[in-house]
This record gives structure tokens, sequence and C-alpha cells, in this order.
């Protein structure tokens, strides 16, 4: 009986050996410490976020929000992309009319690193995903020379009123193809651009699309203009987004923070190209925006600090910031925000720049009495255009 | 005779030379073999062959809630290294920390640390992403503090143990004397529902391990291949065992049978101490070398077989039965640990009425076999329940699902074994070559099942 005891405690160490074999998170835990002083340099990560301390690791550091990682090949620079309007080589013809010359190529087999570590065929136009920005003046003539770089059928569907054969939907461009897209820019707004074949949501979703911006005949005020396109992408097929983003890079506002100035008035053209959800939005903190939604009409439909926009909605944004500090700047569907769509504005003191008009900022800060003005302005405003269409 | 001598000389030189020849001619394969994977890594191979784009595949193993943190333990179980590029909880990206590196060789293991505020008894779902955009993930049904061995939990884990373990074991051999003064067709019957309850918890035990392997284990590993592989040497070997065992015990007793003759009275006096607190006067009748009565266990002629086999049958089932309960521990433990139960009194309550039943099964065949101090008992009793109180340790503390998956078809192998074994000593009261012809055995075994299922039904 003793001995067969003594067989069976026998065996159980020698089955036990063999699962430590196979398995080294298995440890016993006496070795555990005696592994724990490892010689490998220890990393810090975490304990940026109130509530949270950082901890130390021997390991490797895996923090899209808070490391500021290069990535090796991205998508886009969202540094230069947020402010960067390409006004197309110009020429006048003898009636002063304004034509805008520009050149898309599409493509669709670049592996881009969409976030740290994560790598994704993106689609793009011009080798970026959002395409460039593409900015003309209201009764510009737009000339764009479309080549399809990739191994599909592409094509551009600018948003915004112009011919049929020029609407890029049923004049597919096969691989190596090319057709000019030729059509006056009206009317003023900022639209979104992209390619319409079908599938129209892998054409999208994997990154064919950009901003088209046309300006009224009367400029704007001046400001600190920049563009941003809400986006995601959906790096494992199951028609849901990984990551969200505003300019394709998530988190990367948050360790790049959007620097601008106190007083200064700033314009943001915003355009949700966010494939699968059905919505997306905005939300500024800390302050309040002026928004214009499509961009279309001269005034201002709200006051307001939270936009939700479906696909292929867009509008304009216009605010100042009072009082210098970091301010976040986020989808207010959190999960959204917790998956990369959160950035970080920078309000520095001092000089405002160029762009500034005194007029403008005392306008602006005038809150409550302009804003209401402003939006009785915009309803008669409408029904005074509603009647012009009747007319 | 020239040419006779030629042929011996060849066949000597044969010999002579075979010896280093039979290395070389034993490695050669090796050698050949070798060239060959070598071949196939080279780059040269590897483009001649590798077609189509290997998928990753990364298997959670164990995911731990502690302070402020949580922590996933990950086995890269695709065919090709992956980097793991960022970590989430439910579904939304955190920081985190991989250990050792975020670059997973094939099968390599990884631990990820995901500082997180969690609340206890919540549901988390961890995931990761690899280089791809490929995201992995599971979920730890409610979140439980991860027990750290202090004595206070060791004791926990123990008396849990002890209440699940070992005195159901205790309280289903109080049958002892009842069984005893069973009539032959009753015996059968009770011994016939104790293999009901075995093969029940053989199999309850097969599919435990194959959730656990199904669930936590990676297919590469081929959890279910390990399970039958398992189970069928861990009966194998205890047949082995359990053959040696008794063939020793039979020369043992063929070598003390003169002096176990002469010392018969002596025997019965204080060995059988058990017997004569319990049942007394009447229970010397079934005795089987006393009895003479048709209808009592004792009716059947005891054969040498019958009479050793006994007291080896039940330390076999009490191992079989402690086996099991190792690996009825370790899921207790590790379900705790998972925070996957709660546990409650109505569980433990639960367990015990399931596992009174094993106390019978080790009664059972000694009944028959006459002498019995109660000191036999307790350690039958020990060595059935005792290993709860361990695979509680195991489970709660150390918890790797490939020895779970391990234990628990060496549990079912020994189950199997040791239900074998009673069927086969059976078949020896029954005198059928088909032990179901036996009604009695037959409703026994039904019976047998049907109680485990019942009783499981409590859990």
């Amino acid at each position: 009986m003793l001995r067969y005891v003594l067989i069976v405690i026998l065996i159980i160490p020698s089955f036990y050996c063999m699962v430590l074999l196979l398995d080294k998170s298995f440890k016993p835990i006496f070795l555990n410490y005696a592994f724990a002083q490892s010689e490998d340099i220890k990393k810090t990560f975490g304990g940026y976020l109130p509530g949270y301390k950082a901890k130390d690791t021997t390991g490797d550091v895996l923090d899209p929000m808070s490391q500021v990682i290069l990535l090796e090949n991205a998508p886009i620079d969202p540094e230069k992309y947020l402010r960067e309007f390409n006004y197309g080589r110009m020429s006048v013809d003898s009636n002063g009319t304004i034509t805008r010359e520009f050149t898309i190529i599409a493509s669709d087999h670049q592996m881009k690193e969409i976030s740290p570590g994560i790598y994704y065929n993106l689609w793009t136009f011009n080798g970026t995903s959002p395409g460039p920005t593409i900015r003309a003046t209201e009764g510009d003539i737009v000339k764009i020379k479309f080549i399809n770089n990739g191994s599909k059928f592409h094509t551009i569907h600018f948003h915004g009123i112009h011919q049929a054969k020029m609407d890029g939907v049923f004049e597919g461009i096969g691989p190596g193809g090319t057709y000019t897209y030729e059509f006056i820019a009206e009317p003023y707004g900022v639209f979104p651009y992209h390619c319409h074949i079908q599938p129209l949501e892998e054409h999208i979703s994997h990154g064919l699309y950009g901003v088209y911006i046309v300006d009224p005949k009367s400029p704007r005020e001046p400001a600190d203009e920049m563009v941003m396109v809400m986006n995601g992408f959906d790096t494992d097929f199951d028609t849901e987004n990984n990551f969200y983003a505003v300019n394709s890079i998530p988190y990367y506002y948050m360790h790049h923070p959007i620097q601008i100035k106190q007083d200064q008035l700033i314009r943001i053209y915003l355009v949700n190209m966010l494939e699968f959800d059905p919505i997306n939005n905005f939300h500024l903190h800390a302050n309040m925006y002026y928004l214009y939604r499509s961009g279309t009409m001269p005034n201002p439909d709200e006051y307001t600090d939270m936009v939700t926009m479906s696909q292929a909605e867009r509008g304009i944004l216009e605010f100042t910031y009072k009082f210098p500090g970091k301010y976040m700047f986020h989808a207010h569907k959190t999960e959204f925000a917790e998956k990369g769509w959160m950035g970080v504005f920078l309000v520095t003191e001092g000089d405002t720049d160029q762009f500034t008009d005194t007029n403008i900022i005392d306008q602006n800060i005038n809150s409550s009495l302009s804003t209401n003005e402003k939006i009785q302005n915009q309803n008669l405003n409408q029904i005074s255009m509603n009647t012009g269409v009747e007319n | 005779m020239e040419e006779y001598k030629k042929i011996n000389k060849d066949k000597k030189r044969v010999n002579t030379f075979s010896f280093g020849k039979k290395i070389i001619f034993g490695l050669i394969p090796f050698i050949a073999l070798t060239g060959m994977i070598i071949f196939l890594l080279s780059p040269t191979g590897h483009h001649l062959i590798s077609s189509g784009i290997s998928l990753p595949e990364i298997t959670f193993e164990k995911i731990e809630f502690e302070d402020d943190i949580i922590v996933a333990y990950i086995r890269n179980t695709g065919p090709e290294e992956v980097t793991i590029s960022q970590a989430d909880v439910n579904d939304r990206i955190h920081a985190a920390a991989i250990e050792p590196s975020s670059i997973l060789s094939r099968l390599s293991t990884a631990k990820v640390i995901i500082p997180f505020s969690w609340n206890p008894a919540e549901p988390y779902e961890i995931g990761i992403t690899v280089d791809d955009g490929t995201r992995f993930s599971k979920i730890a049904e409610a979140a439980a503090p991860a027990p750290k061995p202090n004595i206070e939990k060791v004791s926990l884990f123990a008396i849990i143990g002890i209440y699940v373990g070992i005195i159901p074991v205790m309280i289903g051999m109080l049958w002892f004397p009842f069984i005893r003064r069973l009539k032959i067709g009753t015996y059968k019957f009770f011994l016939s529902i104790t293999v009901g309850l075995l093969v029940f918890l053989g199999i309850e035990a097969l599919l435990e391990a194959n959730g656990i392997s199904t669930t936590n284990l990676a297919e590469v590993l081929g959890g279910q291949m390990l399970i039958i592989l398992i189970t069928i040497i861990s009966f194998i070997l205890l047949s082995y065992i359990a053959n040696k065992l008794i063939n020793r015990s039979e020369t043992n007793i063929k070598d003390n049978k003169k002096k176990k003759n002469f010392d018969s009275m002596k025997e019965n006096t204080n060995e059988g101490e058990f017997i004569h607190k319990s049942t007394q006067e009447r229970d010397r009748s079934s005795s089987p070398y006393l009895s003479t009565s048709d209808n009592t266990i004792s009716s059947v002629i005891p054969t040498k077989d019958m009479l050793l086999k006994p007291l080896a049958l039940s330390l076999m089932i009490s191992v079989g039965i402690g086996l099991h309960n190792l690996g009825e521990g370790l899921a207790i433990g590790s379900a705790i640990l998972l925070g996957e139960i709660a546990l409650s009194t109505f569980l433990i309550i639960g367990f015990t009425i399931h596992n009174t039943t094993e106390g019978l099964a080790i009664v059972a065949p000694l009944s028959k076999g006459g002498k019995l101090r109660i000191r036999k008992l307790m350690i039958f009793g020990l060595i059935a329940g005792g290993p709860t109180i361990i695979g509680a340790w195991i489970g709660g503390f150390i918890y790797s699902p490939i020895a779970t998956v391990i234990f628990l078809s060496i549990g079912a192998g020994a189950i199997f074994q040791v239900a074998y074994s009673i069927f086969t000593w059976l078949s020896g009261y029954s005198g059928h070559k088909n032990i179901f012809t036996d009604k009695s055995i037959t409703l026994g075994f039904i019976v047998g099942m049907s109680i485990m299922y019942v009783t499981g039904l409590l859990l």
C-alpha cells in the first residue's frame, strides 16, 4: 500500500514538471521571487491619468495615448494636414474667372502605421488619408485630374453642385485610368469628397476621402483656420471601428497639442467621414463655438459646445479662448474618445497673430447678446433664401 | 569447409563492424531529416512551400485582478511571430505594459499589465490588438482579487477542501454497517451504484477538462487530444500498478498464511474492532469464513481473489476519487480565482451532498472483506478527500489551465480504471460474462448515474 501511495506521489510531480515545461506562466510562487529582480532596464508607464499610479515594467510599454511615438509610415502628418490648404495651379482668363487645377492620384496598396504598432492597408488620395484639402472660391473653375494608380476601380465624388458626368459615380476609373473632373465651385461651404465605387463602405472606410472647401466671394473673417476630419479604422474587418481619430491618427493631438493663441479667432472646417458608426460628434471643453452647418450660410445655426453628425455631415466651428491653458476636445461618444478620438488645444497668452481683427474678437466675446442676434439674423436670412429659391 | 569458414568470417565481420555502423545507419535518417528541415526553413525553401496568408492567433490563458491592475496572461498560438501593439479593457484603449516583450515568438507567453481601477464582481473584457490590427479578447465573468497565499487564504481554502472533500466522504462511509448487512442481490445493486457514480464522475471530469481546454487553451496545444492521451495513460498506468499491488499482496498472504492461521483468533479480536463495535454478533454471520446462509454476501464461495481484492479495490477507489477530487479542488480554487463563482453556502452544501456518494463508493467493496480497522477507513477517507484541499490551493494560488486539464484527465483515467475494476470484480459475483444481464447491477448502474446527475443539479 505504501509503495502504491509513493508511486502516486511521484507521478504528480512528474506531471507538474511537464506542465512547467509547457507553460512558463505556471510558476510556483517561490520561483517568482527568484526571478523578480531582473537586471533589465525599467520603464515607467501609466500614471498620467488622475487616480492611476505610474508603474514600472521590465517589458515593453503599450501606450498610444501618452507615449510620443513617431509613426514609421504614418497615413498623414496631422501637424501639417491641420493647417494645409491646396489652392491648385491658378490661371485667370480674360473675364477674370480663376481656374484651379489639381492632380489627385488614388492608391489602394499601402501599408501604413495608423496607430503605434498597428499596420493597415490604407487607400489614399495623393498618398494620404484624408486626401489633400482642396480649396477654391465660389465661382472658380475647379479642374481635377484624377489618376487611378490602384488595383481596383476608383472615382472621386465631390459634394456640391455640378453636372451629372462630373459626379464620379457612373464613370468608374479602372486601374491606370485617368479622368478630369471639372466644375464651377458652388455653393460656398465645406464639403467632403470621396471615392464612390461599390462596395462604398469598403472604399470609404479604407481611407479614400478628403475635404473640399469653397470660400464665399466676400471672404470670411480672418482666423486661425484648420481642417479636422473625424474618421476611424476597422483594422480587423468586423464592420466595427477599432480606432477613432480626428485626422487619422488616434490620440495624436493629445501628445501633440494644437497650439493656439488666447483671444485668437479659431475656425475649424469639420467633416465627419466615419464609417460603420451612425453618428460622431465634436465636443469642445471650457468653451462654446458658433456652428455653421455645412458652412453654406452666412450666419451660425447654433452656439454650442457639442455637435453630432452622421457620415458626410460637416460644419464650420468658430470660437476663441478667453483663458490660457490646456483644453480637451473629443467625441462625446465616450467610446470613440477612449479609442483615440481626443485631442488638446494648448492656448497660450501673448500677441494674437496677423489673422486677428479686434472687432471680431469683441463681437465674439460679447457672447450672449451677439449669439441671439446672430441666430435671429440667420432665421431672417433663411426666410429670404427660401423665397429666393421659389422665385 | 573453407567456404563455410569464409561465410562465418563474413558474418563475423558484419557483426564486428555493425556497432559503429549501427550508429551511423541509425543517424543517417536523422541527418537527412535535419538537412530537409534546414532547407525548408531557409529563404529558398520557405519561399517554395509557403503560400497564402498566415493569420495571427492569441490565446488568453488567465486574467488576474490585483490592486488597480488587471493582468492578462497571453500566448501566441498562431503560426508566426507576432507583435502586440495595444491593449484595451472593455474595448477601450488603455496604457499597458507587456512583459517580457511585445514581440511573441510562436507559442511563447507574455504578461499584459493594465493599470485599471476595476470594480469587484463586474465583468471585464480584456483585449489586445496585434500589429496587423486584429483584436483578441477574453471576458472575465466577475472581477475578484487574485488570492494571495497568506495564512488566512490558505486556511480558507483548506476549510473549503475539508467541507467539500473530506467530511462528505467520511459521512458517506457511515453506510458501511448498512451495506454489510445487505443480501447479495442488494449488495451488487449498491456496488453497481458505485460504478454508476464513478462513471458519471469520470465523464464529468472529462467534460470539465474539455471545457477548460476549449476556452482557456489554444487549439495548437491540442487540449482535447491531451485529455484523451492523459486519461488513457492514467487508466493503463493505474491498472498496471493495481495489478502489481494485488499480485504482491497475494504472494505476501501466501507466505503469511501459516502465521495468519495461527494468529486468526487474535486478529478477530484486535483487528476486527470496527466490526465488533458496530455490528457485533449479527455480523459474524456475514464474515465469509463463518457464514453458511445462502442469502448473505458470504454465500458466494470465497475464492482467494475475492478475499484479497476488497481492500485493494477500496484503496484504488480512494486513490481514484482522490485524484478526481484533486481536479475538483483545482476547479473550485480556480473558479474562485477567476471570479467565475461566488463562494456561497449553497455551493458548499451542493458539493457536500454530491461528494457523500464518494464515501459510499469506497466502503462498498469493503463490506464483503471481513476484518477492517476504523483507522484504515479514515486513511481511505483522507486519500479520497484530502486532495481537494491540495487542489484548491494549487487552483487558487497558481492556477494554470493546462495543469487543470492534466489533473482532471488523470482523475478521469483513475476513475474509469476503478469503475472497470469493480465491474470485473462484480462479474465474478454475477457469474455472467455480460454484466448487464444481471438485473440488480443494471439497475444499480442507472441509479448511480442518476443520483450523481440529481445531486449535481444542486451545484
